[in-house]
Order: structure tokens, then sequence, then C-alpha cells
């Protein structure tokens, strides 16, 4: 068990475009991307906290990106109904991929990037062959009853996370639909680094460890406050941590297995929801979204270890 | 050299001279100039920005010059816009003026302003330019044409001061005595006087004559006041320079400016005619500032000596005439005429409280002018109530803040204060000391009652208030929604039954026994109903009421099944916050169904396609799912045809299904439907409880939603004879799907959407031998009596198929045309019929056939096993080629061995004679359907067919 050490702001970065509505990580940590409501997304260093490309393109606020595993591609999602196929050293969109009746909430790469899968507030959690030049969803989902909030996979399943409270996993490999009912609408999505189980941030300010095996609600974590916003919540590279954002300025660092809290991170003193987080696909490193400003937070002896 | 060294150089040296070169006399030419970029290529700059040569020198694109501006805009770098240019920015500072072509600046309004500066603003100029100066004309002075066509209208001060009773002529201000009225013309006059000599300088005076007191009689009359005499108020412009007294010097501004003529004429640009407008008038100048000779732009120079004439000088203090002058005012830009500029800076502004009359109202007198014009007041009160309940609304408007919290029960903000405070601090807050709080706390004690704080008593007092208020203004509030609310109170209103009176009393019993139990609204009803009516009646009447209620129900209650009201929504969010996170328990839940991912999504993935891509497809569910609309809606349970389809229509005695009775021959239905509607037809008796259907009418109802092209197969069970289609379904199904099936059986998978056709046919082999099978399963004696069942059913019988068969193939030698399009003698197939040719077993390919066959055989002599002997069959080529049946080899052989064949043909046409004779139509769509059935191979046999035709 890694001992727990205390995050300290690192980098704190006005992204300059409007809220920032999500902020995301690169397949290996070293960038990250602010989505903002702009219609703009950034690209920066979250270092040294250097803008390094601006993609505009969108019609309307992103939503949500991700990076393609050799990081030369992101796919982004917005409230414009389109999903856009990024050209990452040009900032050029290579594609832009129409299908959703609602606007997109979400949206991930398979593991090599070959497949996009978005999930929007028309319910439908939607597959795009990436490598071609289809402009139609390879796969529509429909199962859901209310919007899509988080989208996830792994090597052969897709999870997707509604507002209805339930967890619907798709196995590819047996073909069959797995629907995990929570009953609390579920705000956001994220798997351990050993697929073995999902963290659920709900809308009732718990997140909840479910067991994908079996179904099972393994823990739950209790002490942010969630309000109505989609807050977001994440586990850390050595999945022995939680951390979830709250709607009054703080995230919060739970203990996996004990489900205590082990750090309130104060990331402002004067409010602002927390909504987004990402965290650092290696290291102890954590990126949050508040207002229109984006933080990076780490644990010390970490970076002096980069340093070294 | 010396010299050279002491000297210092600026600049670059111009290049020396050469020898043989003599310099150009004449510098090049503007237009002779040639630009030449960093390749000595002649720019050029294009036809609008200025050709070869451009801007000063043609610096425009080189270094030291100006840039074009181009435009350029991008997807990563957006064009700025341009500020945009107003026209101002091009004008003159004087354009901007009050007398520019865009004047800026505050102004009076013309209904306000004085009147020659509104003609200065309006006419001045215009009519200067079309006019002859003033008093070049005949007639001297301002055109009286142009006074008298000046329209009639009041400044509004003036309609002020007229309102209040102020007579043209009269002075402004309290009435007078005649004593106090002769003083002030005194006091007037003497500071006319001293205005006029001491005060400011000249003007083109008004002759305006001081009034003179007609009588100087001493009536000290208090009663009899008078109004105070007419004169202009003294301005008096305050002293800015040192100068003496009313001289100004020369103007330090330029001639052409503003500034430079306002001393001499307030709201004049250029005073150019001012002079000649003081020559006209000959009126006395007044000392002007020439200290120093006269400039060059000044427009007197040839006054010059006329001016300092000494009789324009004074030499004694003598009143000459009474004169009124009037006091320049400066006007400055931005300055409202009558005051100006504060210089000082500091702004004292001291509030003066006004005297108002007792009952001045203030009101903008304009605003009602024509039609709305003040009304008169009865009927403004009319109006008054009449729209009373609009304002007022449900009576919500009545309650004020205090009584909305009462209702709310809430309470007052001093009054929590107030409860609050003793709490915190019993003894101090009040002015009561310590010691008469605890007497009365005492007192109240040895009185038996509570001790309570007065806060609490309050609060008791305070319960009873808001209820009793509450009441009142529920009360109130019902009152006015009485006649709001009529006929929401039940579905009686709305009467479904009205022509049969007491169905509709059943039907508001019913109505108001709110029964949901299906048997127990059947008790009700019998409990009502007349005897004499059928069980039959009894049941639609349920359905009817049932479905009325629904329908009829009030329009509230139909659409409190779609909507719920904001305020359940907030009740139960609540409730459930009330509950605490603990309470609720998370109840996970796992259900798991098929789905199907594209295959092309597994490729991308790099999995294999589940069950190698055999899952059933969960498109066609979608498909199928009818549209929603409202007419679904309200159709649902009235006009389904599920619920009113059949009980009127079918008659009592056929409700058995068929098959209990084996020997009855109805017309059953094709294989092909029977096939389709098996997995449907099995839930549906559970259904429809009191009509089951005979498989017709399954089939009809199920083929109701299809489209035509589905319909096909009923509408052939319906106008085709069975007994034909006997013998053309007894073709097993086509070999696409044999194939599938074997290589179904041969992967090992379990057939999903098609089962094999051993299956079919089990499940299809209920019904008694008919037509063909009843020939061939009873024994030859049997068949060739008599059958009793009615002639319409009878299957046909062996030999009078031969019969018919064979004057078809008569007439067939006849017309060659008409043979192309028949069916062959080879195409007869199936059980070999008695007395025929000696038939073949089976044939090799056709194996999995003969197995069920055989399986159908076998259950044939389970049912009816005294009935038939033994069964002979005959396969489908066996006629044509006795060696093979593949529809290859035989069309090779046909010729070989068509002697044979031909042989064979006769004997087959024999038999079939009969039939041809007695139903030849049929006969001949029965070919038709066959024709459709097997393609191909058919094709073939057809030539093989002409070939023969042709021998």
């Amino acid at each position: 068990m890694p001992e727990f050490e205390n995050f300290n702001v690192k980098t704190t970065i006005d992204c300059k475009q409007g809220a920032v509505r999500a902020v995301r990580y690169n397949v290996d940590g070293t960038y990250c991307l602010s989505c903002g409501s702009d219609k703009k997304i950034k690209l920066w260093n979250p270092v040294s906290g250097l803008l390094l490309k601006t993609y505009g393109g969108h019609a309307d606020e992103v939503t949500d990106a991700a990076g393609s595993c050799d990081s030369s591609y992101i796919v982004s999602a917005s409230l414009d109904k389109s999903i856009i196929y990024w050209d990452v050293s040009t900032g050029a969109p290579v594609r832009r991929l129409r299908g959703h009746a609602g606007g997109v909430r979400c949206v991930c790469f398979n593991e090599d990037s070959s497949v996009a899968i978005s999930g929007g507030r028309d319910n439908a959690v939607m597959c795009w062959d990436i490598r071609t030049r289809r402009l139609d969803p390879v796969q529509v989902m429909k199962e859901a009853r209310d919007c899509i909030t988080t989208v996830a996979t792994n090597e052969n399943r897709i999870y997707a996370a509604s507002l209805d409270g339930c967890v619907r996993t798709y196995d590819i490999r047996v073909g069959e639909l797995t629907c995990d009912k929570v009953g609390e609408p579920i705000t956001y999505l994220a798997q351990t680094r050993d697929e073995q189980c999902l963290v659920a941030g709900c809308q009732d300010s718990v997140v909840r460890l479910l067991d994908c095996e079996t179904g099972g609600l393994l823990s739950e974590y209790k002490g942010h406050r969630g309000d109505d916003y989609h807050i977001e919540c994440g586990i850390l590279a050595n999945d022995a941590h939680i951390v979830t954002g709250s709607s009054n300025g703080d995230a919060f660092v739970y203990d996996l297995l004990e489900t205590k809290v082990l750090q309130r991170i104060c990331i402002s003193d004067n409010g602002g929801v927390v909504h987004s987080l990402a965290t650092h696909p290696k290291r102890q490193e954590m990126l949050f979204a508040r207002r229109r400003d984006m933080y990076v937070f780490s644990t010390d002896l970490q970076i002096e270890e980069e340093q070294l | 050299m010396d010299e050279e060294e002491h000297l210092h150089r600026f600049g670059t040296p111009l290049p020396a001279l050469e020898k043989d070169v003599v310099p150009a006399k004449k510098p090049v030419a503007i237009e002779d100039q040639i630009v030449k970029d960093e390749n000595g290529k002649r720019r050029f700059h294009g036809a609008f920005t200025g050709g070869f040569s451009a801007g000063f020198w043609n610096t425009v694109g080189s270094l030291e010059g100006w840039t074009p501006q181009t435009f350029k805009s991008s997807r990563a770098e957006k064009a700025t816009p341009r500020v945009q240019l107003k026209p101002e920015d091009f004008m003159d500072q004087e354009d901007l003026g009050e007398f520019g072509i865009a004047p800026q600046g505050i102004r009076t309004r013309d209904e306000f302003a004085k009147e020659d500066e509104q003609e200065q603003r309006s006419g001045q100029r215009r009519r200067k330019l079309m006019q002859p100066e003033l008093g070049s004309g005949p007639i001297p002075g301002v055109p009286v044409l142009e006074k008298l066509l000046r329209p009639v209208r009041d400044k509004v001060a003036v309609r002020i001061l007229k309102s209040m009773g102020w007579k043209p002529g009269q002075g402004v201000g309290p009435r007078q005595t005649r004593k106090e009225k002769r003083l002030a013309t005194a006091r007037n006059t003497r500071e006319q006087y001293l205005l006029e000599h001491y005060g400011a300088e000249g003007l083109p005076p008004q002759a305006e004559p001081t009034e003179e007191d007609s009588n100087d009689e001493d009536d000290d009359d208090e009663d009899i006041t008078f109004a105070p005499d007419d004169y202009e108020p003294i301005f008096f412009t305050p002293k800015e320079n040192r100068f003496g007294m009313s001289y100004s010097g020369l103007s330090r501004d330029p001639i052409l400016s503003k500034s430079s003529s306002s001393t001499a004429k307030p709201m004049e640009h250029i005073n150019l005619f001012g002079q000649l407008e003081e020559q006209a008038n000959k009126k006395q100048l007044s000392i002007r500032g020439q200290a120093f000779g006269v400039g060059a732009f000044e427009e007197e120079d040839d006054d010059i000596y006329a001016r300092d004439d000494m009789t324009r000088y004074d030499f004694s203090l003598a009143d000459k005439k009474p004169k009124q002058k009037k006091q320049q005012h400066v006007q400055q830009r931005h300055v409202i005429d009558g005051f100006s500029e504060d210089k000082s800076g500091a702004a004292l502004q001291k509030p003066y409280a006004i005297d108002l009359p007792r009952d001045f109202q203030p009101r903008n007198w304009l605003q009602r002018k024509s039609r709305f014009a003040p009304m008169d007041k009865e009927r403004a009160k009319k109006l008054e109530t009449a729209t009373e309940y609009k304002r007022s609304g449900l009576g919500r408007h009545d309650l004020n803040p205090d009584q909305r919290a009462k209702l709310l029960g809430e309470q007052k903000i001093e009054e929590k204060a107030q409860e609050e405070q003793p709490k915190r601090n019993p003894f101090k807050d009040r002015g009561q000391s310590l010691l008469e709080r605890i007497n009365a706390r005492t007192a109240g004690f040895t009185k038996g009652g509570v001790i309570t704080e007065s806060g609490e008593e309050k609060q008791t007092e305070l319960v009873k208030e808001v209820k009793e208020s509450n009441a009142a203004i529920l009360e109130k509030a019902a009152l006015k929604t009485k006649d709001l609310a009529p006929a929401t109170s039940s579905s009686g209103a709305f009467k479904p039954f009205l022509a049969d009176e007491a169905k509709q009393l059943r039907y508001e019993k019913f109505v108001a026994s709110k029964l949901t139990n299906d048997t127990e609204i059947t008790e009700l009803l019998a409990t009502m109903q007349p005897v004499t009516l059928s069980l039959w009646d009894r049941e639609m009447e349920k359905k009817e009421f049932i479905q009325a209620a629904k329908i009829y129900r009030p329009l509230d209650g139909l659409m409190n099944d779609r909507f719920i009201s904001e305020g359940n929504v907030q009740e139960e969010k609540v409730k459930e916050q009330q509950k605490t996170p603990e309470e609720r328990k998370i109840v996970m839940e796992r259900t798991k169904t098929m789905w199907k991912p594209t295959s092309l999504l597994c490729k991308r993935y790099n999995i294999a396609e589940p069950f190698g891509g055999a899952m059933l497809e969960p498109e066609k569910e979608l498909k199928t799912k009818p549209k929603i609309s409202v007419f679904d809606y309200l159709e649902t349970s009235v006009n389904t045809k599920a619920n009113f389809q059949t009980p009127s229509i079918i008659p009592k005695h056929i409700e058995k299904p068929k098959e209990v009775k084996p020997p009855t021959p109805s017309p059953a239905p094709p294989p092909a439907v029977e096939e389709q509607d098996k997995p449907t037809t099995k839930e549906e008796p559970s259904k429809f409880t009191f009509v089951p259907k005979t498989p017709l009418e399954q089939a009809v109802d199920e083929s109701r939603n299809k489209p035509i092209s589905e319909k096909t197969d009923l509408f052939k069970s319906i106008f085709d004879d069975s007994d034909e289609e006997e013998t053309v379904a007894e073709q097993p199904e086509n070999p696409a799907q044999d194939k599938l099936a074997a290589l179904q059986e041969a992967l090992g998978l379990p057939s999903m959407s098609t089962k094999s056709a051993a299956a079919h046919n089990v499940l299809r082999n209920t019904s008694p031998p008919r037509g063909i099978f009843a020939a061939l399963f009873k024994p030859k004696e049997v068949a060739a009596s008599e059958e009793p069942a009615p002639p319409k059913f009878t299957p046909i019988e062996g030999n009078k198929l031969k019969i018919s068969y064979k004057s078809r193939e008569e007439r067939l030698r006849n017309d060659k045309e008409l043979a192309m399009a028949e069916v062959p003698p080879e195409d007869i197939y199936g059980p070999k019929l008695p007395g025929a040719v000696p038939q073949k077993p089976e044939a090799p390919e056709d194996h999995a056939e003969v197995n069920i066959d055989e399986k159908l055989q076998q259950l044939w002599q389970q049912h009816a096993p005294k009935k038939r002997k033994a069964e002979k069959w005959v396969e489908k080529k066996i006629i044509s080629s006795s060696e093979d049946s593949d529809d290859s080899s035989s069309n090779d052989s046909s010729s070989s061995d068509s002697s044979d064949g031909k042989a064979k043909k006769s004997k087959l046409s024999k038999a079939k004679k009969s039939h041809k004779s007695s139903s030849s139509k049929k006969s001949k769509k029965s070919k038709l359907k066959s024709k459709k059935k097997s393609k191909k191979g058919e094709k073939s046999k057809h030539k093989t067919k002409k070939k023969k035709s042709k021998h």
C-alpha cells in the first residue's frame, strides 16, 4: 500500500477560454487538453503552463476531448452535436462526425485509437470508425434512457454511464449488454487501471465503486458535495486513491479501501465548482478545472524525483 | 588638410561625380520615376492602388513608405474587423460645430427656444441668402409678409404664464398696489438708466419705451392692485478682464472662429452682416477695441475714421433717452442661451425647498392631447370597476407581504427578532427592570399559569391569528375561484350512452363504483343488467363501459397520466431529501441482454465476432415498432383490432379449433402460412379469451399490419382451392434453405432463424389426409367408391386427374404457343398415384426431403393405420428420366430417351384428362404458381419439353 502524500498546487493556468468544461491528459500525461465554453480546445504543457495550440472549429461549447494513443490526433465532443477529429500538429479538423441528435457529452478512443466512442444527450452511444473516411457511425447503442454522461472502453468492452442511473457494459467479445443499475444518476465513470472496477460519481454526492465482474457495489465514498453539477471523479495511477471534485471549490481524495477522506484539497476559497478533473496516467498528479482556470496538483516528492 | 581635420561631417557624402557624366538639369518627373523591387523589377501597384506610381514619391510598398493594407483572413487567424469609420471622422472641427453640417451639442427644443434662435437655426441662413440685405429693399426692416405669415405659437413659458393669469404686456410677479407699483417703476427706470450709462455696451436698441405712469394720483387704495410693469431683466456679464468698464479688447481669436464674433452677437458664427445692420439702423456704436489700428482681416477698415467721432462721447451726465439695453451674454459651445459656463469648476449646488401649492399634482399636461384627453370621472370609474378583476386576479394580489407571510406561516422579521432577543438576553433588553421582570414571573407562577416567555406567548397568539386570517383569505379566494371551476367534478357530465337511458344509468353507476378489477366489474354489471341481455351483449357492454370510462374521463384525469404537477415533484424531492442518504439503500441490479456488435466494430477492436457473427440481428424489432401518435393513444383500448374484431363475426359453432375433428374437410391454410404463424398463434389464444379463431382468421388478423407484398400467401390461401395447394406445397422448401440447414448441421450450430424442414413438417402434419393424400392413403376401392363430405371439399381423385390432363394435352398439341407456357408433364411429382408408373424410391440429392417425407408417412401410419396399405413415392424427375434425376443430366439425356418419355407422357395425360375438363381454371392457377416456385429447373424442363413437342 503506497503511502499517501498530500497534493500541492503546482501550476495554475488561466485558460482564457471562458469556463473550462473539461480537462484531460493525453495518453502519457505529458500534455493536457482543456475544453472551453468558447468552443475551443487548448493544448497545454501542464508543467510549464505553456499554451501549445488552440483548436477552433466547433460551433458550440466543447464538452469533452480525448487524445489518441500516439498523441497525433484529438477527438472532441461538443454541444453542436458533432465530434471533430483533429490533427494535433496542424490544428486542422480532419473529420467532422455528425450523427448525434443532441449535444455530445463525452467521447473517448479505444486502445489503438481506431474507434471513437461518443455519448450524447440523445441517449445514444455511437461508435465511429476513425480509420476509414466513413462519416456515419459504425454502431449506435440506444439502450440508455437518459443522457449519456461518460463513455469508457478497454480492449473488449465499452462502458456507458447514463443519467438514468445505469452503467451499461457492452461486451464485444461475448456479445452481451450488461446493465448495472445503480439507481442514482451517474455523472461520471472512471475505470481502475486493473480494469476490475469502475468508479462512478453519482448525483447524490456519493462516489461508488462498482465491481465489473459481479456488478456489485463495493464501497461508497462520501464527503464531497455534488449538488446538481456534473462532478467528475477519477482514480489515481496507483489505484489506491479516488479523487473527486466538489461543488464548493474543493477536491477530495479518498482512500480506496478504507473509504475515508485522505485529503481535502482546497482549490479555491471563493467557491466555484470543481467539476472536471483528470488523473495522470502514471504519476501522482491531477488536473482540476474550476471556472476559467486549470490547476495542476501533484505530490512534491514526485516532482523532485522528476527533477533529479 | 588642416582645415579638413577640423571639420565635422554629417551624413553620407554624395557619390563623386564622374568626369564624363553631365548631371541632368531637370529632376526626373514623378510620372517618369520607376519603382523597382529588390529584384530590380518594375513594381506595379495595380490600377486601384496607384498604378506604377503610388504614394508620395512612389513610396508605397517601399521600406520607408506606406504599406497598403491587404485583407487576410484564415481559419487560424481571423481578420480583425476594421474600425468603422463614420462620416464625422472625415469632417473638420467646424463641421461638428453648431453651424456645421453635423452639429453636436446640447440645445433647447424648438418649443422652448427663443424665437430668434429658432430663426437662426431654421431659416436665417436661407433667408439671408435668398433675400437682399435687410433694409436694402424699398421697404426697410423685416419684410412684413414674413412676420404676418409666422405661425402663431406661443412658447411654453408664455403658455404657462398665460395659464397663471398673465396677459401680454404685463409684468410678472405678485400684484402690487398703486404705491408699490410706482416705486417699482421708479426703481426700474433708475436701474435702466444706470445700465445704459455704465453697464453694458451698446446694442441695436429695441424701441421699447418705458411705460410712463399715466396718472400720478395718489390713491392709496389698498384694495386695487395692479400687475407689475414689464421690464427686461438685467443680465450681468461677469467681468473677466481688467479693462475698463464695457471695454473689450481685440479678440485674440482668429477672425473666422466663432468666439471672435461672439461678443458682438450671440449665436452667429461670423458676424459679417452685423455691421451692416448697425449702419442701416444708424444707431450709436459702442466703444470698441481698436487701440492698435485695424487688422488685415478686420472688416471695419473703411470705418476707421468715422468711428472715433467725438460725438460719440458723452460730455454730460444728463439723461438723454431712456434706453433699454440688453446685456449681452456670452454664448459658448454647449451652453444654453442665457447661461454661461462655470469656470470655477467647483459646483456649488444648494437644493432649495420649493414651496408647492398644496393641491399641486405634477402632471404632464401634454400627455392627453387628443384621444387620450382626460376622461370624465364617471367613465373612468366605470372602467376601473369593470377591469378590477383583471388587476386583482384571484385575490392573490390583494395580499400584502405580511398577509402572505402569515399565509405561509412565516414570522415577521421584527417579530422574529423580538422573539429571539428575550431568549438570548431575557432581562436586559426590555425597559423593565430586573425586579419587575421577576415580579411578573412570580405573579404568573402564583396564578397557576405556565411560565412562558413573552415570545412564546406571542407565538401562540400569532398562530391563532394566522389561522383566522388564513381562513378568511382562503374563503375569499374560494369565492373568487368558485365560478371558475364548473364541470370539473365528474365524468358524468358526459353521457356516452344517451340513446339508451338504462345503459347510461348503468354506466354512471359503473363509473361511480370506480372498479378496476375485471371480475368485480362483471359482477357489478350482472346485478344491474337486465336478464334479457345475452351473455355476449353483457360482455360487450362491459368492454364498452371500460373504454368509455377511459376515454370520457375528465381532461385532468386524462392528462394526469401524462403529466405530474411541479408541486408533486417538489414534494417527492423533499421527501427524498428528508431521507438521509443512509436510508436510501442502493441496490445494484444487473441485467444481461444480448447485444450484437457490428462486424466492423469487432474488427477494429481486434476481436472475433461473438458466435462467428451468427447472432440474431435486433434491428427487426425496431422496424416493427409502431409510430407513436396521439391517435394511437386515444384508440388504444377502444378501437384496437384485437378487442373488437371477431366477436360479432364468428358464429359460435365454429369456435372450436378445427383440428379436433379430423374428418371435416374444411379448407386448410397453406402450409407456408402456417409455418410463419406457428410461434405467434401459440400466444394468441391466451389473449383473446372468449373468441378462439380459425387459422384462416388468425392469418387474416396477422396480415392486417403487413404490407401487401407479404399478404400474397394469405390471398392465395383464400382464393386458391386447397387441393391444388396440396399438390404444389408438397414440394419441399427451396434448395437454398435446405443448403443452409445442411450447412448449419455441418457446422454444428443451432439453427436460429430457420428451423429445419423436418421440424416444419412435423409441426405441419396435424391434419388428416386430404386431396391427393386422401386418395393415396386410402385403399383403392375406398377412394373409388365415394366421399361423404360435401362436394366442394372433395379431394380430387386420381383417375379424374388423369382425364383432365389428357384433355389439356390434346389442346396443347393444337396450340404450340400455349404449350410453351404450360407446365410439362414432368412436373408431376409427389406420392405415386395408384396404378401409375413403377416408382423409384428416392433420389440421392434429395436425401433430406425423403427423410422428412418418411417421418410424415410414419405419422400418417400412426394416425390412420387402417386406411392405407403402403405408400409409394414418385420423385420429381422420375417420370422424365429413370436413370438420373439431376437437371443437367436429364437435359442431356432427354434426346436419347425421348421415346421412352413420350410413352410415359401419354399415360399421364390420360390420367389427367378429367381434371382438366372439370377445373381448367384452377389448374392454370396452380401451374402458374408452380412455375413461380420452381425456377431454374423448370426452365430447363421447358426446353426439353419444347424439343419433345417438335419431335
